[in-house]
């Protein structure tokens, strides 16, 4: 007998109290495990984008919390456009808008509404040119005024439109032109509408959001070549000698300075301390039990010479294969969580499936240091216990 | 006359022990020898410290006053007290107290994991050959539940010997058997003492036990009143009848 068959044979003297453990643990676990590793999606997915797309640069205002609440004159857009280093930019106002999908039936009726992630592109943004055409075709310069935007699949899904059907947006009727698919899972879900009509129809001329672009990096010294573009686009002034409200980032820093990421792993880890803690007053609890009740049979381990180390250990062993089997249990359940919440319409566009390898990973070290917390009292109180009381009760 | 610490196998000089409130002396001033492969029995009326006594000899508790010691050491400067344990002593109890989720074999091999160094698999072929010593071998893979009463104690004294003690100590080991089972176990206890040379001690009431002992120790109140160490076969059996 191998001192780990002895451990799991205690598991087994109670298999429904320790199913509930690890199924009480596994929830706590799996809800870490998923929130974290949704976070961690938003946040990859980006990074992607940029990288997919080879973007060395990403401008936003200065001070703005995210690309949603930044706005930034496109004057800049065209300055930095027209600088020799730049390979390309893409511009784009992004936000969340109004949106009704079908006409009103007579004059009282009222069509529901929803928000929809617009983004207003410039005809000629990088971007287009790796959007997977599904239906009819990519948005172009000959659209402009023609009040005419694609979407991405999984709206097109959610919502039951294709190409031809009409979306109303700011009270205007938007003509669907084509069905995209991204890799980047928040576009397949958005519309992509052309800028110049979008900022008219927003009231928000000459504004956009964001850009990002692309830099004519030599071999030698790529990073360096960025850094000057960098600098460069900071420098620039409008035509009153100002300089832009513009704060210009490498992808990386953008996306580990953005307000709202750094929000949404913050908020995840909060819910997620709140699920660990009660995971390890669940785990105390058990392992407590479980030590009250072998009082006598410890005390005889320590009567035939069995250590305190060795109880230590054959209680924090207990607890640590608890915490293994709900870490098991618990990623599985985030991960098939995640791929549900994925094909639910209401947030298809917005959460991507399926968890990285390193949440999981972190997901089962945080369970062990779980067991090991929720374990470390009762293996502690259990190795104090003196083998006279267990003969004192024969 | 007893002899010092260096002539015997197991020796308290002078041990005394009281309850944690002070007010009960458990042992008063007890000095006793086993020697080397000695069958010994300690009687006296419930509450005379017997248990107490076996208690401070198996190291499962320390004396207030007085010493044991071991092959002429005292114990009380040793650090290693629970592999000291573990390879010296074999214990037998009244209720076996063997683990509930764990076959008769793996019974057995619990106090091997202290002992000599062994692989799982040197375990399970020592945990074989004392099952078979006991008469258990084909009782190997039942759960104590599993068992008569009369087997679960010889699978106890299987789990004694894992470390080939040099000492067994044994808590009334028949006083949950029937007699049918009580002569049997005690029958195996008296033929492993012989065979293997073990020093016994056994604390109990019973007098078909005391009887088969080489010495009989009488105890009241905390102290010994006879440690039979000069006493005749006749005047031993009488002892054994209290």
């Amino acid at each position: 007998m191998h001192f780990v068959t002895f451990i799991l044979k205690n598991l087994t003297r109670r298999p429904t109290r320790t199913a509930l453990t690890v199924l009480g643990l596994a929830v706590s676990v799996g809800s870490m495990i998923a929130l974290l590793g949704i976070s961690e999606n938003f946040r990859s997915s980006m990074s992607d984008t940029f990288e997919k797309r080879g973007v060395d640069l990403v401008g936003v205002a200065s001070g703005a919390a995210d690309q949603l609440s930044s706005e930034v004159d496109e004057a800049i857009v065209d300055r930095v456009r027209a600088m020799p280093e730049v390979a390309g930019i893409d511009a784009a106002l992004v936000e969340l808008s109004e949106m009704t999908l079908r006409e009103p039936r007579n004059e009282n009726d009222t069509p529901p509404s929803s928000q929809v992630l617009v983004q207003a592109w410039l005809p000629d943004n990088f971007g287009y040119d790796d959007l997977e055409i599904r239906a009819g075709r990519k948005l172009s310069a000959e659209d402009a005024g023609q009040h005419r935007c694609m979407v991405g699949y999984k709206f097109a899904e959610n919502n039951n439109k294709g190409v031809g059907d009409t979306i109303t947006l700011l009270r205007t009727k938007f003509t669907i032109v084509g069905v995209f698919k991204s890799f980047n899972v928040y576009e397949n879900g958005c519309i992509i509408t052309l800028l110049k009509e979008y900022q008219e129809l927003s009231g928000r001329k000459r504004k956009v959001t964001g850009f990002s672009l692309r830099v004519k990096k030599s071999a030698a010294n790529p990073d360096e070549d960025v850094e000057t573009v960098r600098q460069k686009i900071l420098a620039l002034a409008d035509s009153d000698g100002k300089k832009f409200r513009v704060t210009v980032e490498r992808p990386e820093k953008y996306l580990n300075d953005s307000a709202h990421l750094k929000i949404a792993k913050a908020m995840a880890w909060i819910v997620s301390l709140v699920a660990l803690f009660i995971g390890v007053i669940s785990m105390l609890n058990t392992m407590a039990m479980s030590v009250l009740e072998r009082t006598q049979e410890i005390g005889i381990l320590r009567a035939v010479g069995w250590p305190r180390g060795r109880i230590i250990r054959m209680v924090l062993g207990e607890a640590v294969f608890l915490g293994v089997a709900a870490a098991l249990v618990g990623a599985v359940g985030a991960v098939v969580t995640t791929h549900l919440l994925a094909l639910s319409p209401k947030v298809n566009g917005f959460i991507e499936g399926g968890i990285a390898p390193w949440v999981v990973l972190q997901g089962f070290a945080i369970t062990i240091i779980i067991g090991l917390i929720g374990g470390a009292y009762p293996a502690f109180r259990a190795a104090r216990l003196l083998p006279t009381e267990a003969i004192r009760h024969d | 006359m007893i002899d010092g610490p260096a002539n015997h196998l197991l020796f308290a000089s002078n041990v005394g022990k009281t309850y944690p409130d002070g007010a009960v002396h458990a042992l008063n001033g007890v000095t006793l020898g086993v020697h080397e492969a000695e069958h010994v029995a300690i009687t006296g009326p419930s509450g005379c410290g017997k248990s107490t006594l076996l208690n401070l000899l198996g190291v499962l508790d320390r004396p207030d006053s007085g010493e044991v010691y071991f092959r002429g050491e005292a114990l009380s400067t040793r650090r290693d007290l629970d592999r000291f344990r573990a390879q010296q002593i074999g214990f037998v109890f009244q209720s076996f107290f063997l683990l509930p989720t764990l076959t008769a074999k793996e019974n057995v091999q619990v106090p091997m994991f202290e002992g000599p160094p062994r692989s799982a698999r040197e375990r399970a072929k020592k945990a074989d050959e004392l099952l078979e010593l006991v008469g258990m071998a084909k009782r190997a893979n039942h759960r104590p539940m599993q068992l008569s009463v009369g087997e679960r104690q010889r699978i106890a004294l299987a789990r004694a010997l894992a470390n080939d003690p040099a000492l067994l100590l044994a808590d009334e080991p028949t006083g949950n058997l029937d007699s049918e089972n009580a002569v049997r176990v005690l029958d195996l206890l008296t033929t492993l003492q012989k065979e293997r040379r073990l020093a016994l001690l056994v604390v109990t009431h019973s007098t078909e036990v005391a009887e088969r002992a080489d010495r009989v120790v009488r105890m009241k109140d905390g102290k010994v009143l006879d440690d039979g160490t000069t006493v005749s076969p006749h005047q031993k059996k009488a002892m054994a009848h209290g």
